[in-house]
């Protein structure tokens, strides 16, 4: 099985976690290819020669390439046999659907735009700036070349940060009221939509920890810890090689750093 | 199971769940409605979280036993979990992911650039002709700020050379895509799928607005004629109520906020 499948991911966050995740909850082995995401590693030739596209993560299974995480989320589950992570019912499955497209499309873009600002952004710019500035020109995307610029150079007005910062207070109030409501995001059971979210809520509490707390977001804590409970996250983060996977001891009690 | 579908005039959205509909042989009951001027929240429609924060904005809505449904694309894979084998989606996972990483596409790239376009062009001039008070009480009653801030840019014309630009980029791009795509097969799939109809309900209307991105693509042409002459886009074309039903756009999904 193994042997003709493929995963090209970067940490156990956001984009890269939610196939990552995917895959161990099924339970299916694959090949782990980590790409270094603050090294550029994404756009160099090596990678291009497999996803030209230069977006992480990608997957390659009987020598097909996929890449869009949430289209090979429902990939893996289809594929591949395992404990099933849609559910049966018509509805819940379109409302699974709904969920990941509005942590990726709406959510997940402003969760990202203060991750690089504060975080990612400073970072990066450590580096040397010709190779910065040749890794930029390296993007195959021009929309990606422009939305990579802003990120490295922290280029986001104080109108686009604040826009994002109220997304992300919305999304919490969201978010909470609908697990008062289930046990689970999407439905009564766990599902690919939970997977999804919990690749970028995970970080909430730390990120947000004055409006995301037991005292404030109950539910959101109480769906937090129990996917964190889960054998499959301890397998997937620990793939992770840098402090961010680290984060996740919060979910122990643990002091974590914010960056 | 009871479904009502809330439609606007077909075109955008609206067709694309229309014409899934007729596909998949289901039935529901079709109501009408003048999107353009709010009325998806005019208090008919039960309306809940999902629903009012819509990344796709304002298109259909379908209550079922009274749950609303919204986004095109996730009402047509409902559609073909409800009815398997209505051909929406195709049966193999791989070919599955490439329709919905397809999808993925129109939605977040095309659409986007296509309601700026349209809105523009078509809901501008009749929103400028409300009063400020008949305005006002439609967007009130809008729930997702984004969204009522989308309506105001609508009723202003607000379009900046830039957005303008980008979008009229995408719909170039769309076109050239599509035309690429259809060498050696007469869908986007391969077979007739939920694809072929989302494509063609985002980019079908640019040929008014945007003629030159459909200048010396045969394959394109041919492609367009294909689709038109469905029976269920047919079907779908038969419910509109105006002279030009291809010109009932409402603010629709933003570009996306990296760019």
């Amino acid at each position: 099985m193994s042997g003709d499948l493929t995963l090209y991911h970067w940490e156990p966050n956001a984009n890269s976690g939610k196939p990552m995740l995917t895959l161990v909850e099924k339970g299916v082995a694959f090949n782990s290819h980590y790409i270094d995401l603050l090294a550029f590693d994404q756009h160099k030739p090596d990678y291009l020669a497999i996803n030209p596209m230069g977006t992480i993560p990608a997957m390659v299974h009987g020598g097909r390439l996929m890449n869009e995480s949430t289209a090979i989320m429902e990939y893996v589950e289809e594929a591949f046999p395992g404990p099933a992570l849609m559910p049966t019912d018509a509805r819940d499955r379109w409302r699974v659907r709904w969920w990941m497209k509005y942590f990726d499309q709406w959510l997940g873009p402003s969760l990202s735009m203060l991750g690089w600002n504060v975080g990612i952004g400073p970072k990066v710019r450590e580096r040397d700036p010709e190779e910065l500035k040749a890794a930029i020109d390296r993007i195959p995307l021009p929309e990606r070349r422009v939305a990579w610029r802003k990120a490295i150079y922290g280029l986001f007005s104080q109108e686009e940060l604040a826009e994002s910062t109220r997304r992300i207070l919305i999304g919490i109030d969201l978010v909470e009221k609908t697990l008062a409501q289930r046990p689970w995001l999407a439905c009564d059971s766990y599902s690919l939509a939970d997977i999804n979210a919990f690749n970028s809520a995970y970080f909430l509490p730390i990120s947000q920890g004055q409006h995301c707390n037991d005292e404030k977001t109950p539910h959101i804590m109480r769906w937090l810890r129990a996917i964190y409970a889960r054998p499959a996250v301890k397998t997937t983060w620990a793939m992770g090689r840098t402090a961010m996977a680290e984060r996740i001891k919060i979910f122990e009690g643990e002091e974590v750093k914010t960056w | 199971m009871v479904m009502t579908l809330y439609h606007g005039e077909p075109t955008g959205p609206s067709l694309t769940v229309l014409a899934a509909l007729f596909e998949s042989g289901l039935e529901a009951d079709l109501r009408a409605i003048d999107l353009a001027m709010g009325e998806r929240h005019a208090g008919v429609i039960p309306l809940n979280v999902e629903t009012n924060y819509s990344v796709e904005g304002e298109g259909p809505v379908l209550v079922v036993d009274g749950e609303p449904l919204c986004d095109s694309v996730f009402i047509g894979c409902f559609f073909d979990d409800v009815a398997p084998g209505s051909g929406l989606r195709p049966a193999d996972p791989y070919l599955r992911w490439e329709m919905m990483a397809w999808c993925r596409w129109v939605i977040e790239r095309l659409a986007p650039g296509v309601a700026a376009l349209a809105n523009r062009a078509w809901t501008t001039p009749r929103l400028a002709a409300l009063d400020d008070t008949a305005f006002a009480a439609l967007t009130g009653r809008i729930v997702a700020q984004d969204l009522r801030a989308r309506w105001q840019d609508t009723r202003e014309g607000t379009l900046s050379d830039e957005h303008r630009a980008a979008s009229e980029a995408r719909v170039h791009e769309a076109a050239q895509k599509i035309e690429d795509r259809l060498a050696e097969r007469d869908w986007i799939m391969g077979d007739f799928s939920l694809a072929d109809l989302e494509s063609y309900a985002w980019l079908a209307p640019m040929r008014e607005l945007l003629p030159t991105a459909f200048e010396g693509k045969p394959r394109l042409a041919a492609w367009l004629k294909r689709v038109a002459a469905r029976p269920s886009v047919r079907r779908a074309l038969m419910q509109a109520r105006t002279a030009h039903p291809v010109h009932g756009f409402a603010p629709g999904p933003e570009i996306n906020r990296w760019g």
